[in-house]
């Protein structure tokens, strides 16, 4: 192992226009998802044949057999069959999770070069059959005469013949995550006019990074979608406040489809490298990854809200890298919900929670509005949960980049479970 | 393979396969058989936008991955209703239940995408003496635009009827040992060859193979669909379809292949259904492939890549 830490950089990324759940991805599975924005990874990078030093990538709903995605997924690809490669999974966090531990690998010299990402798909999403059938039929393969097997299946109910379709619940609490997040914006104080306007905002800033062309080399067009496929560039504030909420219940309830992120189809692939490796193939760095943190909240107490991790996490890596709020060119916060994004930022404001809950001595910052997620995030885009992480990543390498060298970027993910995934990005 | 001088029926719809059948059926006896001529008419079929939830089927059936671009195989089952539908026109010689499709050759000329709208054509030629009767080729062409993007050639056989002044025993080029009957014992040296001689897949067919397939890619041959109406013609049991192999050993080597690339299958002996068969290779690389009984010593098909073109 070297004396010292190698930097770990970002050389560039691919991802899938995202499609809304049963649209244009209705028919990919997560495997030609991946596949595929894997093979535009390795074109666009030159990379055919090459061996890598690993792949690591996951899908948050997913079908038992794609128990090894990724590296079916290589396999799959124009990449060296002998390119190593494993799944990981951290809800929603699992892309960013997978970029910092290529990155870390490549920073101790474990690896030279690596990709790292993630894909979903709610269209094909996997379901289970109930619980009285699959026990049934397990009983029924133990068995070992047709008398038995005819018993064991005997024991299945009509009701045992209802699928089970994954819900976005949390286990403990029974709660939608969005019936969690309608708590959080409630405590905050969070309105419906502020939610709306992030959302316009996303929508408007996402169009515009299309139109000038921002994505073309981020990009590569999939089964007829060329955009985002929930992107709406002619939405605004007045269109928004017309909607009614689906979240919360009764006066005072505030999130609506149209503040709340969709469900998704896409994935997402972000390439790293030694300074070494991206020099000895002649690709320019765009980012260097800095350091990551996770946080995670007990939100099964009611203790604190079930999105609200990242809040507790950006400072204690911002705390660990001597950094402030104001110390950051570009913040990319994903929006799970507009109400999210605002809860995080009030929270960070907040004397009261920076003293009580994080122990500072007083509110962290004010996080600059102009420089917030300057082109859209995943109200516009969508959100393949798994595929958001890559798809942030190499949007801030590049922001990152075009500001120049020394330029820094804090990214912030929250996560199903009360975890939050968070990162710091330097410009090369 | 152009022909300056042929005529063109521009089609506006896909021609139904069923009603090609029925009429292939209907008005198949009395053809003049190998004495008569191909016909000269070239079938065009332009605006096709390819069925994107019929082409994850596709994949699905074949082994494949639904991706961007789409297989070669694929491109062959679009043009397959413009062949039935010449194969089974008055003006075209032979009776089509007794053809015999035997080998298959394509040129990518570069990836195709499914967003992309396709003109489609077909035509027949290279009426040519077989050992064991004759063959006769169905050529399509893919375009996008004017830009040929794909070339096929498929090789029919009509057993026992050679043209006349043909010497008999003078043998087709490309489909030397093709013989689709599935006598046990009568079969060319290559259907006993190993051939290539690595094993890299194992496939277990299910019985109800040919009806996936012929779900997916529009081929409701009898032989193919069930024990029953496959002893109808002399077949013991179903038989999978020749393309459903030849698309599933190209979906196996897809991640190898090139942009551009020809690919040449022979089907040697029919797979009866169900059943397990494997892949086989010659060695490193692409070359040659293929599929036999887990034992080795039955051959089903034989291809060659050769690309990059």
């Amino acid at each position: 192992m070297p004396d010292q830490l190698t930097d770990a950089v970002i050389l560039g990324g691919n991802r899938i226009p995202f499609g809304k759940a049963g649209g244009a991805y209705a028919d990919a599975s997560n495997q030609a998802m991946l596949t595929s924005t894997l093979d535009g990874l390795v074109a666009r990078f030159g990379l055919a044949g090459e061996r890598l030093g690993e792949v690591a990538a996951g899908a948050v709903l997913k079908h038992a057999r794609d128990f090894n995605l990724t590296r079916e997924a290589v396999l799959g690809s124009a990449l060296a069959a002998t390119t190593p490669a494993y799944d990981l999974q951290q809800a929603c966090g699992t892309g960013l999770e997978t970029v910092i531990q290529v990155a870390n690998k490549i920073r101790l010299g474990q690896v030279d070069s690596g990709v790292a990402g993630g894909v979903d798909s709610a269209s094909d999403a996997p379901i289970a059959v109930g619980e009285g059938l699959r026990k049934a039929l397990l009983g029924a393969s133990r068995a070992r005469t047709p008398m038995a097997r005819a018993k064991a299946l005997a024991a299945v109910r009509p009701g045992d013949l209802a699928p089970e379709t994954p819900r976005n619940a949390e286990p403990r609490t029974g709660l939608s995550m969005g019936e969690h997040q309608a708590l959080t914006a409630r405590e905050w104080g969070i309105t419906r006019e502020a939610q709306d306007e992030l959302a316009a905002a996303s929508h408007h800033q996402l169009a515009a990074a299309w139109d000038a062309g921002f994505f073309d080399d981020l990009a590569t067009g999939f089964l007829r979608l060329s955009r985002d496929e929930g992107l709406r560039p002619e939405t605004s504030v007045d269109k928004l406040a017309g909607l009614s909420p689906v979240f919360g219940k009764g006066e005072g309830a505030t999130m609506t489809a149209g503040n709340s992120t969709p469900l998704s189809d896409g994935a997402a692939l972000v390439l790293l490298g030694s300074p070494q490796w991206a020099a000895e193939h002649r690709l320019p760095a765009l980012a260097r990854f800095v350091d990551a943190e996770v946080a995670a909240v007990d939100y099964v107490s009611g203790d604190e809200g079930l999105l609200m991790a990242p809040a507790y996490a950006v400072p204690r890596l911002l705390a660990r890298q001597g950094l402030t709020l104001d110390d950051i060119d570009r913040f990319e916060i994903h929006e799970a919900f507009a109400s999210t994004v605002l809860a995080t930022l009030a929270a960070w404001e907040s004397e009261e929670f920076c003293t009580g809950r994080l122990g500072l001595d007083g509110p962290l910052g004010t996080v600059d509005r102009s420089r917030l997620n300057v082109h859209g995030s995943s109200l516009a885009a969508g959100h393949p949960f798994a595929a958001t992480g890559g798809r942030i990543v190499a949007t801030l390498a590049k922001m990152l980049h075009d500001l120049g060298p020394g330029s820094r970027g804090l990214i912030s993910v929250c996560a199903a479970g009360g975890q939050g995934v968070v990162a710091i990005l330097e410009g090369c | 393979m152009s022909r300056v001088d042929v005529d063109v029926e521009l089609l506006d719809r896909t021609p139904r396969v069923a009603t090609s059948f029925a009429t292939g059926v209907a008005t198949g006896l009395g053809r003049p058989g190998a004495r008569g001529e191909l016909p000269g008419r070239r079938l065009v079929l332009p605006g096709v936008r390819q069925d994107l939830p019929r082409l994850a089927g596709f994949c699905e059936v074949t082994g494949g991955l639904l991706a961007d671009t789409v297989p070669a195989t694929w491109l062959h089952v679009l043009t397959f209703p413009l062949q039935v539908r010449l194969m089974s026109a008055r003006d075209f010689p032979f009776p089509m239940l007794g053809m015999v499709h035997v080998g298959n050759r394509m040129r990518v000329h570069r990836p195709v995408r499914v967003s992309e709208e396709l003109t489609l054509s077909t035509w027949a030629e290279d009426l040519a003496p077989h050992r064991k009767g004759s063959t006769v080729d169905l050529v399509g062409e893919v375009r996008v635009g004017e830009e040929l993007v794909w070339e096929g050639r498929s090789t029919y056989l009509v057993r026992g009827d050679t043209p006349p002044g043909a010497p008999r025993g003078e043998v087709s080029e490309a489909m030397g040992d093709a013989d689709a009957g599935g006598s046990p014992d009568g079969a060319g040296a290559a259907a006993r060859a190993a051939g290539p001689g690595r094993q890299v897949a194992l496939w277990r067919l299910p019985a109800d193979l040919g009806r996936s397939y012929a779900r997916v890619a529009g081929d409701a041959n009898p032989i193919h669909l069930s024990a029953l109406s496959a002893k109808a013609f002399g077949f013991p049991r179903a038989i999978a379809h020749g393309m459903w192999t030849h698309a599933r050993v190209l979906a196996a080597v897809q991640p190898r292949l090139p942009q551009r690339y020809a690919v040449s299958a022979t089907f040697v002996k029919p797979i009866l259904l169900p059943s397990t068969v494997v892949l086989r290779t010659g060695g490193q690389g692409l070359g040659d492939l293929a599929v036999t009984d887990r034992e080795g010593s039955r051959r089903h098909l034989s291809m060659q890549v050769d690309g990059p073109l």
